[in-house]
């Protein structure tokens, strides 16, 4: 039974989930954004804006860090 | 024009992330059938498309009706981040060259090696190549399946459209690998990939926020102007791993 529940988990994890760090990088641009709306809700029209270009810097750090790491490897 | 505009925002993303999770089943599912015989993969595969269809029946309907609606947006939103970042991040550390391309031939080729390794006898029932077309079908088909709920979230109708994608994808890539009998190597997976993975990360980020109770100017077409921001930072991110990487890496994929 814990190997289905098990398997279960690793399939919906790696659904979800290739690099956690990016992963947890998306869910925390989510909270952030999600307190500034609640904290100020003037920012309603220009959250989504804030969200949007957290996760393009997030995505841009994640695939340098994953070159950097690619060419460490390499060499 | 909006609800068609909501109907073709679940349909296309939902056939193009179909059709590259089906050339991956077919690819197993045609490796087991000309190894070991047709009836015990065709069997396994019926077995999963019951089970998807099972899965995308209840959770699909239970999300539609019960949950309310900032939640779902937020749920949806969330996953649909996460999925679409898997896949873009892949995407482009392929286009970059850091990680190999996705290879239907060579994975086809590794199943056939092994499939015969494993042997058969004509008497028995084959339940290997029943369970490894089920196990691949059923795994691919899950993506496919997350992928159909989530966009198909916002309405019954856009649930159909979503279903409706994904099975004019099924039917279109079935077709081509019975008629060819061979892995559909011309696809290109990695584009579809990517595509795929900047629409869903769009839809992620437009749901997402409205979840949070941000709006969005104009509603769904802000849905554009998102799509390329992400296209913009997609085509940046490649830029900066090219300069990193002149020559690529060809690394494992889990390796970085």
């Amino acid at each position: 039974m814990s190997n289905v529940v098990r398997a279960i988990w690793d399939n919906t994890y790696g659904l979800l989930v290739d690099d956690g760090r990016l992963a947890l990088g998306a869910l925390g641009a989510i909270a952030v954004s999600w307190l500034i709306a609640s904290a100020a809700p003037t920012t309603q029209e220009s959250v989504g804006w804030l969200l949007l270009g957290l996760i393009v810097a997030l995505v841009l750090a994640n695939v340098y860090a994953a070159g950097v790491n690619a060419r460490r490897r390499a060499s | 024009m909006e609800g068609a505009l909501a109907l073709a925002i679940a349909a296309t993303p939902s056939f193009i992330a179909s059709s590259v999770e089906f050339v991956e089943a077919t690819t197993i599912v045609l490796a087991v059938g000309t190894t070991r015989g047709w009836r015990a993969p065709l069997i396994g595969t019926v077995l999963a498309v019951l089970t998807l269809a099972v899965i995308v029946a209840v959770i699909g309907v239970a999300l539609v009706t019960v949950v309310p609606e900032h939640l779902l947006q937020l749920i949806v939103g969330t996953l649909l981040l996460l999925f679409g970042l898997r896949w873009l991040r892949k995407a482009l550390l392929r286009f970059a060259g850091v990680v190999a391309l996705h290879d239907e031939e060579l994975i086809y080729q590794r199943e056939i090696r092994e499939l015969r390794a494993q042997g058969l006898r004509k008497s028995e029932f084959d339940w290997i190549g029943m369970t490894l077309a089920y196990k691949t079908v059923l795994l691919e088909g899950t993506e496919v399946a997350f992928i159909v709920i989530a966009l198909g979230s916002a309405s019954a109708a856009a649930l159909n459209a979503a279903i409706w994608g994904a099975a004019g994808a099924g039917v279109i890539v079935i077709a081509a690998a019975a008629l060819l009998r061979h892995p559909l190597t011309m696809v290109p997976e990695n584009w579809m990939k990517f595509v795929v993975g900047a629409m869903l990360v769009t839809f992620g980020v437009f749901w997402a926020t409205e979840g949070i109770g941000g709006e969005w100017p104009g509603d769904a077409v802000a849905l554009f102007p998102i799509f390329a921001v992400v296209i913009a930072a997609s085509w940046t991110a490649v830029r900066l791993l090219r300069a990193v990487l002149p020559h690529g890496a060809q690394v494992e994929a889990r390796n970085v």
